[in-house]
Parts: C-alpha cells; structure tokens; sequence
C-alpha cells in the first residue's frame, strides 16, 4: 500500500481503546499501513488476556487512557513495562496526569489523524528496532 | 412563781428556738441547737435528736448533747419491735420512762443503761402530713418524772421542730436538683445557652453560649439578645420576628448565620421559646442553639459545587450539540448531499439526536422508547398497525445510548430503503422487556420485527458499514448480543443489552 513506510510492515501492535468507532477506525489505519493489529480491545481485562495469550512479542501499544466507568489502561501500561514492551498513549482528556511510571511515554491527543498515528507508532518502534533481517 | 418563772424559762427557749431556726439554713445546727436548748430547759443537759433511716430500718443518733463524740452523727440502732424508740414512734406521743429498771414495756439500748442513764422521756417529732422523721430523747442520770407541763413542752417543742426540719430537707433536695441542674448546663460546651427578659436582653449567659459565641457572661448580660444577629438579618428585623413567633406559637426556629464577637460567622441550629409564669405573664426567652457550622459549610460547599457542576454540564451538552450541528454544515458545503455524502450526513444526524436526548433527560441517561422513537420519526410516521412500539420505561447511560441510537438509525435506514418501510405494504413492530438472567445482571430484549417484505435476495439486506454498526458496535464495548436474520417476509433483528 501506498501509505506503508515499511516500518510498520508486519508489526504486531496492541490496540486499547473502549470506543468502537474509534477503534474501527484506527484499526483500519493501522492494517492498511500493514501491521499486524492485536485487538483491538475495550477493557483492561481483555486487553491483559491478550497479552498473556499471544504466543510472538509485541512490537508496540496504543493505548487509550480513559477506559469508561472508571478504569484506566495504567495496568496495561505496567505490564508492558514489565515486558518492555513500549506503547504510546492516545487519550481525550488533557487534564490526564500521568503517573511517574508511564512519564514521559509518547502521547497523543484526540482527535487523531491517520498520518499522526502512523508517524507515532513509527517512532515508537524505531526506538527499538530489532536487528535487520 | 417558780413555776411561773420555769414556764417563761421555757416560752423563752421555744421563741429562741424559732428566731434561730427561722434564720439558718443548715440542718446540723439547729438540730445541735434543739439539743443544747432543750437540755438546758429541762435542766438534764442531755438530749438528742434520732433520725430514722427508711432503708435500714435503723435510727441515727442526729445530734446530741451531753453524749460522746462517737455516738452523734455515728451510732445507729436497729429499730427492733421492742425498743424504746419504737415503741413511741408507734404511740406518736411523749412515752416516759421514769426508771429503766423498772421499764416493761420495752427494752432500753444497752449503750444508753452503759452511759448511767436511768430515766427518759421519747418524743416523736411528725413532719407536715403525719410523717414520722424520728424521736427527741432527753435523758436523765436519776430516777425522774418528766411532768405533765414538761411533756407538753416537749410535744410543743417537737411540733415546731417538724416543720423546721421538714422546710430544709426540701431546700436540700432543690438545692441539689438545682445543682444537677447546673452542673448539666454548664457542662453542655456545644449548645448556647442563654435567658433574655421579656424586652429579649440577655440575663443569664452560660458556659455554652460564651463557648460558641465568645463573649463572656459580664459582657453578654444586659445587652440585647440581637447582638448575635448579623447585620443582614437584623436589617430583615429577623431577632424581631423571632421573638414575636416565640411570643405567639410558644417556641420559633432559630436556624442561621450569627456573628460571634471577634465578627465571625457560626451557624446555629436551635429554638427560642417563650417563658411563661403560670398566669401567662410573659418572664423572658430561653434560646438554645448547636454550632453546626463545620457540617453547613460542608453542605454549602456540596451545594456549590452540585450547582457549579450542573453548569458545566450543561454547558457540555450545548457545545456537544453546536459542534455536531457545525460538523454537518461543514459536510454539507463540503460534501454537498448526493451519494455518500447523503449516509454520513445522516448519521451525524442520528448522533445529534441521541445528544439532544441525552441532554433533555437531565445529565447523562436517556430512554429506550424515545431513542427509538426519534430515529423513526426522522423517516416516518409512527401509527400502527404500519409502526408499532411498545415497552416499559428503560434507561440507557450515556455509553449506551451513542452505539444504541446508530444501530436503531441503521435498522430505520435499511428498513427505509429495502424493507419495511420502503413502501406502503410492509409492517414494522419494535418491542421491548428487561429481565433478570441468573446472575442478576437486568438485560433489555429489543425485537426489531419487519413483516409484509417481498423479500428478494440479496436486497433486503444492506451491506458493510451499515451493518457491522448493528452487529458490531453494540457488541464491542457493551457486550450486547445482536442477532440480525432475514425472516419470511423481513429482517427481524434482536438485541440483547446488559444494563448498568
């Protein structure tokens, strides 16, 4: 595809993000830039569940901060701490502070564009590229 | 004369008597004083004063004279059957016994043949009503006739000592009522307490009220009950009207704002009632109030944010609707309103709708019926039998209600366009229940139900977008279940909701 950079080629990426539409959409961005997309996911729950069950590694995250009802995507965030994992977050409150542990992680504010997800996740995965194959 | 002189002697000691027990209030002396003048009086310098003890069934020695330190105010001696003492009680006269020896009516207590008494005269002192308080013993070393006129001295000596002592066992009991009382008041540090004259100035300022307010009793007495008014209610007249209710209904609410003397506010909760002698005539006002001031700054402060908090919502709701009244106008200039265009543009549509919605039901809940309702009417008329709705009041939260409203305007539009509502034939009914399953969870069942379709393969289904809004969007962060099948003669389309 014509938008694929090749740096997303393949690449596993979990979604988190409770919003369908919004969900939907990023998704098919992600795809059509030809990553693989994990997800997506509405929940905490479901999102931990995918991760212990996938048999590869991630590459990378999405993660929305508000999860509706309450629940945040921070246990999210730690358990990719944990696997060194890195991910980003997208989220619609501003007001959002985050914790020490997940400062300084990239974030983007809704609404997002498709050429700022893209150029987002690119960055993210280039900070950690692994050996040409 | 000498027995005119004895007679005056003893008039004499009768009046002594009263003048001092007129002038004392305590009990102990004038008992001791009884002693010591009727002693004198008879010449045997010994007396004493027995009180009975209900409780024990005993009798005190009160006072005395003429008797050791260890036995007034200490001895007490069962009031047996047979006892002296007893004995003249239960006559209610002067019993005299002129020698112990010889005494068979009754036995004398052992400490009084030890102490050489021989002879003694019991007098049974009556309080008002008849009851008895105890006995005036006056004994004699040596065999003695106590006469006829020492008796009725004694007897008139006795019936004024009844009332004497009868008028400071009731002081007693009042003053330490009176005392309790106090003490209580005193010690009530969270409630002001306060008395006003009949003109509502400050006569009695207890602990409480300089504890709330902060003046002391010297500065607080005299001085108008107004004081703890604040300027704003004084200006209202409102210590005015309170005392007027006082006056009138026999007690007024008193539940706001006052100043305290260093000009701070305290709000008090609490009453000012009227006080009244038994004729009517108006005494004063007795004002006790709470300091609730922490809990009324906290619920004002509840207040304040519930009101600042409503505002913001609201103003929420109106910048959620202007924006997707901007966004459609955008679409439409740009877009115009041909071909896909004409999709997109009603879809925001059915979302504008389920905003307004939402905000008509109040803040963030809006109902199954009336979501339903909208989205129909955007494309029709709803009158059976052609549309027919029916269900019971359920409401969605504002997580539901978006995904709801866009797959009810997906089913309008496909129902619109190739089913039921495509031309005059076909019939739609939508109806819907809520029940429990086993873990409780309520669920809402909506039917979506099209009959009367020609159906003709391959049209009466839309498909793409359209459709994974029904089957998906519903499902993904809601778990609801949606089944969407092409029946007989028109889609029939169930959704299964959880509610929150």
């Amino acid at each position: 595809m014509s938008e694929a950079t090749g740096l997303l080629v393949g690449r596993r990426i979990l979604l988190v993000e409770d919003e369908f539409m919004i969900a939907d959409t990023m998704e098919e961005w992600l795809r059509r830039a030809s990553a693989e997309v994990i997800g997506p996911v509405p929940s905490v729950k479901q999102a931990l569940e995918l991760i212990e069950g996938e048999a590869e590694a991630l590459d990378g995250a999405v993660l929305d901060v508000n999860l509706g009802r309450g629940e945040t995507a921070y246990p999210i965030a730690d358990r990719l701490n944990e696997l060194g994992v890195p991910y980003l977050f997208a989220t619609g409150d501003v007001r959002i502070i985050d914790r020490p542990t997940h400062q300084g992680r990239p974030r983007l504010n809704k609404p997002i564009s498709r050429a700022q997800l893209l150029r987002a996740v690119e960055s993210l995965l280039a900070s950690r590229l692994p050996p040409a194959r | 004369m000498l027995d005119f002189a004895r007679i005056m002697l003893r008039q004499q000691v009768l009046a002594d008597f009263g003048e001092f027990a007129l002038r004392s209030q305590d009990l102990d002396k004038i008992l001791a004083e009884a002693c010591r003048l009727v002693g004198d009086a008879l010449g045997t310098g010994r007396s004493k004063i027995l009180e009975i003890q209900h409780k024990e069934r005993s009798l005190l020695v009160r006072a005395g004279v003429g008797w050791d330190p260890g036995i007034v105010g200490q001895l007490r001696m069962p009031m047996e059957e047979h006892s002296s003492e007893t004995f003249a009680i239960e006559a209610g006269e002067p019993v005299v016994t002129q020698d112990i020896s010889k005494e068979e009516r009754f036995d004398v207590p052992p400490f009084m043949k030890e102490a050489g008494v021989v002879a003694l005269v019991n007098v049974p002192i009556l309080l008002p009503g008849g009851r008895a308080y105890g006995l005036l013993q006056v004994d004699d070393l040596k065999v003695r006739d106590f006469g006829e006129d020492e008796t009725q001295f004694l007897r008139t000596y006795a019936a004024i000592l009844g009332p004497v002592i009868d008028r400071l066992l009731m002081a007693r009991t009042l003053y330490s009522s009176e005392e309790r009382f106090r003490l209580t008041v005193e010690a009530a540090l969270d409630y002001a307490i306060f008395l006003s004259d009949p003109q509502d100035r400050i006569t009695d300022w207890l602990p409480g009220a300089q504890a709330v307010f902060g003046w002391t009793a010297e500065e607080a007495v005299g001085q108008p009950s107004a004081i703890i008014f604040t300027p704003e209610d004084r200006e209202r007249r409102q210590d005015q009207w309170e005392i007027e209710t006082a006056c009138q209904e026999g007690v007024a609410p008193n539940v706001r704002w006052h100043v305290r003397k260093d000009g701070s506010r305290v709000f008090i909760e609490g009453s000012t009632r009227a006080l009244r002698d038994p004729d009517g005539t108006l005494r004063g006002f007795l004002k006790i109030g709470q300091d609730v001031t922490e809990r009324r700054r906290s619920e004002e402060q509840l207040r304040e944010n519930a009101a600042r908090l409503e505002v913001l919502v609201a103003e929420l709701q109106h910048r959620s609707r202007n924006l997707l009244g901007v966004i459609t106008s955008v679409a439409y200039k740009t877009l115009g309103e041909e071909g896909p265009a004409a999709g997109f543009l009603a879809r925001l549509q059915a979302l504008s709708r389920a905003q307004g919605l939402l905000s008509e039901f109040g803040s963030d809940t809006a109902e199954v019926g009336a979501l339903v309702r909208a989205e129909l009417e955007a494309h029709t008329e709803i009158s059976p039998p052609k549309v027919a709705l029916s269900g019971p009041r359920v409401l969605l939260t504002v997580r539901q209600v978006q995904n709801f409203s866009l797959a009810i305007h997906e089913l309008a539009t496909n129902a619109v366009k190739y089913g039921a509502l495509r031309d005059g034939t076909g019939q739609l009914s939508v109806t819907w229940t809520v029940s429990q399953d086993e873990t409780s969870q309520r669920r809402l069942f909506l039917d979506w139900t099209e009959s009367g379709v020609d159906v003709q393969p391959g049209k009466v289904i839309r498909r793409g977008y359209g459709r994974q809004l029904i089957e998906r969007a519903l499902s993904y962060a809601l778990h609801a279940k949606t089944e969407f099948v092409l029946g007989e003669d028109g889609v029939l389309c169930r959704i299964q909701l959880p509610l929150e």
